[in-house]
């Protein structure tokens, strides 16, 4: 049986970055990647605006996968491509994983620590109940984007898109250029779900309309979409009866959220958090289970790979820590306001030698003028002014864990700025 | 004299309560020995009712004629192709539809020396009930005793163990636990007993409160106790029909997709020739297991003794993750057959660990409308859901409508025609279809091998085998003879479907099985590659790709489920592969 220090499950941008954090640290590294090739769904994204902040360069997605794409064949990490993790347990001081290939059929490999990069999934039609027929011509975007962008073919010719995720955006855009039809964006919310540099570019450039507040409720054709009934939504986003209208067309495009892929992590029994769908971490990105690492958009759903990347670096680097040395740790609780949709990591290893965490955190709503403050006790850990928390918007801070904290629960909260202060 | 007199006075009184209750425009007629409605009447609920009122009342059927106001009853969906494929082509059997009831019919008969041809109009067997049901194997104790569905439904359930294992199926005998909340139910227990000894119906049990916790210990309501019927199973429906339909070919049984029946002709009352739209074909014997157009093959015939009324339900499936959650089937319903003849549907865990749930059943007129409705989806989750501490909406992965090809008799026609000698009628086969298939088949067969000793020799085929070996479940395999399956065959070894975890090789296998499909959906219903969590979302442009390799078919041809339901349009303006044009 193969030993490792450290496997990596996923050869996207996480898996690629904690790979090569983790080789770097010396690490005897394993990638398993499911497909047949290395960069995850960055291969299909072939627009540009990846990586202004990690390489302060705008490149589209193959070229930002690319770049660790060259590192880790440059470093021969050992790469398991076409390779599917069946099953996962934990064996004394490691995990024994099973997996399948047509090279080597069913195969185990050791290894001491795991990290799980395994990306994320698209919610889909039925998962916001959208009724009527079952007609092709229905796609979530990332499968759509595949297909034109990938294999080389239209998903259709005059579309609707239902969600206004950042995928949903880039497809809007992608289809138009290929000249099919796009005749609207419809998002139930009524804020926008994606960023906002995307509803300019992929949709007010294109004269492309987005109704806000506005769902799809069914889909009519028997063999191919023929039509959709789309209708307003209330506050509790149920249709409004009266507002229902027929809008002809022959493809449905669907960018509702994106579900972390965490099959792997609930078979090992790691703690998920319900807000995140991700599994529960500490500023070591370890997750509950000892020597189980999450990164990426299996940790939580991210808007930039730059901060993909950087999250895998951090999973990488520490799962190497815990191989050379894997210390008891002492959990504090990072406690949100409800006005936080989430924060990550949910706890800090206050034994960890690692005294600088990275916090990701979302807004449940957008706020203007708020000051976000972490505090442990009465103890200011940090304060933040914000112009502006907008949900889609992931924001980042760098937090510096003083030795002695003065209370076993961290809190993070938010609070308007004073008009005082703002005169300031 | 008199009794003619009686019989017109009994067609009176049953025409004036019709009249009175429903509409004056209602008129009745008898023909034959079953009654006709006609008339006109302002909705379906009306329509359904004046049948209702007809069924049972010393009449073999009710055919009803009846208008709805205002209401365009849509016409039977015909396939797109149209071609000379069978025509003038002579068989003795000609089965019609391609559900479980043919299917099991076709092989059956096989093991004859007959030629038979089964035809179906979808592009695929097992597209209408036999794919959209909750796969249940019932034990048999609802039905009316004495009714065609009680006798079929307690042999079919057990002939299940041997057809399940003979055409290499899996069948679950996980048993179900209908609960109840009241103590005084356990009175019901003797009464059940006395029931199930006349039925034959064996392996009931009353629980207590404990017992059926644990059993089943995440059930999330109020419950005094469960009675136990040990005797249920489940199995994959569109699996068990694809099985039989395998069967039957490999015992030389043709079955030709896409073909619908479109008239058909007779003398001296026999039918002699079957127009379709690929052509007239010869039988010398025709089986109606048309499902809901049973009885407009029936009037093809010029023998419409009953009408169909479509009972449309609903179901939905929650993630495999919930499988584990529940053990086998739970409901909550009645006991007997109560008066809106639907077991009030439940939870079920499906053979391949997923939970369906429903299904709910409602009268409306549409023979193939397989819509589903936001209002019904909802009832169903809020009525089932609450059942098993843990399920929650958020947990229901895909969900799908499914319609009852009921009669007004609400019971099974298996029989020889009365007026047409050599038409055979396995029709109104709506739950417990499905469990008493394999029993339906045995009948069928026997009736059809009595008309047709009438003018030939049937006689036993040498070869016959029941054996057939489905693809391997690869997922399901232990690791050891999963890796010997991979050394012999690589594809075996790549994964395509990650939910379900379904390789390359299985996906080739469905390919090229007995019955060859080439849409993504019945490639689905075979291996279950895109029948997970995503939904196909990652593995679609795979699956079409595979098809392309295997079949040639380019990737704009290759259908969601046949006719025009094309995945891709077009190739974009710079195709990779083939630089192709874009959208004009």
């Amino acid at each position: 049986m193969n030993e490792y220090d450290v496997v990596v499950l996923g050869g996207g941008p996480a898996g690629l970055a904690a790979a090569l954090a983790s080789f770097n640290e010396g690490m005897n590294t394993l990638i398993i990647e499911r497909e047949n090739r290395l960069g995850g769904i960055l291969k299909q994204c072939i627009h540009d605006g990846f990586g202004l902040i990690k390489f302060k360069e705008k490149l589209t997605g193959p070229e930002y996968a690319q770049r660790y794409i060259e590192q880790v064949l440059a470093c021969q990490i050992p790469v398991l491509l076409n390779t599917f993790v069946l099953t996962v347990e934990k064996a004394g001081t490691g995990f024994v994983i099973t997996l399948v290939n047509a090279a080597q059929g069913v195969e185990q490999i050791k290894t001491r620590s795991l990290i799980l990069a395994t990306g994320c999934r698209e919610r889909t039609a039925k998962q916001v109940f959208i009724n009527g027929t079952r007609p092709a011509g229905v796609f979530t975007a990332g499968t759509a984007q595949h297909l034109v962008n990938i294999e080389g073919y239209l998903p259709g010719k005059k579309c609707v898109i239902l969600g206004s995720g950042d995928i949903g955006l880039i497809m809007a855009r992608r289809l138009t250029l290929e000249g099919a039809q796009v005749l609207a964006v419809y998002e139930a919310k009524s804020t926008p779900s994606g960023l906002s540099r995307n509803i300019v570019q992929c949709l007010n450039d294109f004269h492309i309309p987005l109704h806000l507040s506005t769902t799809i409720t069914r889909v009519f054709g028997d063999n191919r979409v023929e039509a959709v009934e789309i209708a307003r939504v209330d506050e509790n986003m149920r249709p409004i009866k009266g507002t229902e209208q027929v809008i002809s067309c022959d493809t449905v495009i669907l960018s509702v959220g994106l579900i972390p892929e965490n099959e792997i992590a609930d078979m090992l029994g790691v703690e998920i958090d319900a807000a995140t769908k991700g599994p529960v971490v500490d500023q070591n990105f370890m997750t509950s289970v000892e020597g189980v690492f999450s990164c990426g958009n299996a940790l939580h759903v991210n808007d930039l790979v730059d901060y993909v990347s950087e999250s895998g670096e951090i999973a990488g680097a520490n799962a190497a820590q815990y191989v050379r040395e894997a210390t008891p740790r002492q959990l504090a609780e990072i406690k949100m306001s409800p006005d936080f949709l989430y924060v990550v990591p949910q706890q800090i290893n206050i034994n960890s030698s690692n005294r600088k965490a990275v916090l990701y955190f979302r807004s449940r709503e957008v706020r203007e003028n708020m000051r976000v403050t972490i505090k442990s006790g009465d103890q200011v850990l940090l304060s933040k002014r914000y112009v502006i928390l907008r949900p889609p918007e992931m924001e980042r801070v760098r937090l510096v864990i003083k030795d002695g904290l003065a209370s076993n629960q961290i809190e993070i909260t938010m609070e308007p700025v004073k008009n005082k202060e703002m005169a300031l | 004299m008199v009794r003619g007199d009686t019989v017109r006075k009994r067609l009176q009184v049953l025409e004036n309560r019709v009249r009175k209750t429903i509409s004056p425009d209602v008129s009745l007629r008898k023909w034959h020995s079953s009654i006709i409605l006609e008339g006109t009447v302002s909705t379906w609920d009306q329509l359904y009712d004046a049948g209702k009122m007809c069924a049972n009342q010393g009449y073999k059927g009710v055919v009803n004629k009846l208008k709805v106001k205002g209401l365009e009853i849509l016409k039977i969906k015909k396939p797109q192709l149209a071609d000379d494929f069978l025509q003038g082509k002579q068989v003795d059997v000609l089965v019609i539809g391609g559900g479980i009831i043919g299917c099991a019919i076709a092989r059956e008969l096989a093991k004859w020396q007959l030629s038979i041809l089964l035809v179906e109009k979808e592009e695929d067997v097992a597209m209408h009930a036999s794919s959209r049901n909750d796969g249940m194997i019932h034990p048999g104790i609802e039905p009316k005793i004495g009714s065609k569905k009680a006798i079929f439904n307690v042999k079919g359930n057990e002939m299940y163990t041997r057809v399940a294992r003979e055409l290499d199926v899996k069948l679950i005998r996980c048993g179900s636990s209908v609960l109840f909340d009241s103590p005084l139910l356990k009175l019901v227990k003797p009464v059940l007993d006395i029931r199930a000894n006349k039925m034959g119906v064996k392996g009931i049990s009353l629980l207590s409160r404990e017992e059926a916790l644990q059993k089943e210990p995440n059930i999330g309501v109020p419950i005094a106790g469960a009675v136990h019927f040990a005797t249920t199973g489940i199995i994959s429906p569109y699996k068990m029909t694809v099985a039989y339909a395998e069967n039957a070919v490999q015992n030389g049984a043709e079955v030709s997709l896409n073909t619908v029946v479109l008239s058909m002709t007779k003398e001296h009352g026999r039918i002699t020739s079957v127009k379709t739209n690929r052509g007239t074909v010869y039988p010398k014997v025709v089986i109606n297991a048309a499902g809901t157009f049973a009885d407009i093959i029936a009037d093809m015939a010029g023998d419409q003794f009953f009408s169909i009324h479509p009972r449309k339900g609903e179901i939905l499936f929650l993630d495999k993750k919930k499988g584990e959650l529940i053990n086998g089937v739970i409901g909550k319903p009645s006991l007997t057959q109560t008066k809106s003849n639907t077991k009030g549907g439940g939870v079920v865990k499906t053979v391949d660990g997923n939970v369906l749930v429903g299904p709910d059943a409602y009268e409306q007129p549409f023979r193939e409308d397989f819509s589903t409705n936001m209002n019904n989806i909802e009832a169903i989750m809020q009525k089932h859901l609450p059942l098993i501490r843990g399920f929650s909406p958020a947990d229901v992965i895909a969900y799908c409508a499914g319609i009852r090809a009921c009669t007004y008799e609400e019971d099974f026609i298996i029989e020889r025609s009365e007026y047409v000698d050599n038409l055979v009628y396995a029709a109104g086969i709506q739950s417990p279809g499905l469990a008493s298939a394999p029993a339906i088949a045995a009948e069928i067969e026997r009736i059809t091998c009595k008309v047709l000793s009438e003018v030939m020799d049937v006689k036993p085929k040498q070869n016959w085998n029941p054996i057939r070996k489905g693809i391997p479940e690869l997922s399901s395999m232990d690791f050891e003879s999963r890796s010997k399956i991979i050394k012999e065959n690589p594809h075996y070894g790549e994964i395509v479907c990650r939910c379900e975890g379904i390789s390359k090789g299985e996906i080739i296998a469905a390919i090229h099985s007995p019955i060859p499909v080439t849409s993504v959906d019945a490639i689905k219903r075979r291996v279950r590659a895109g029948m997970g969590r995503c939904q196909g979302g990652f593995c679609l442009p795979t699956v079409m790709t595979i098809i392309n390799e295997e079949t040639g078919i380019p990737m704009t041809s290759i259908t969601k489920k046949g006719n025009d339901s094309n995945i891709v349009v077009a190739e974009t303006k710079q195709n990779p592969t083939t630089g192709g044009e874009g959208v004009e």
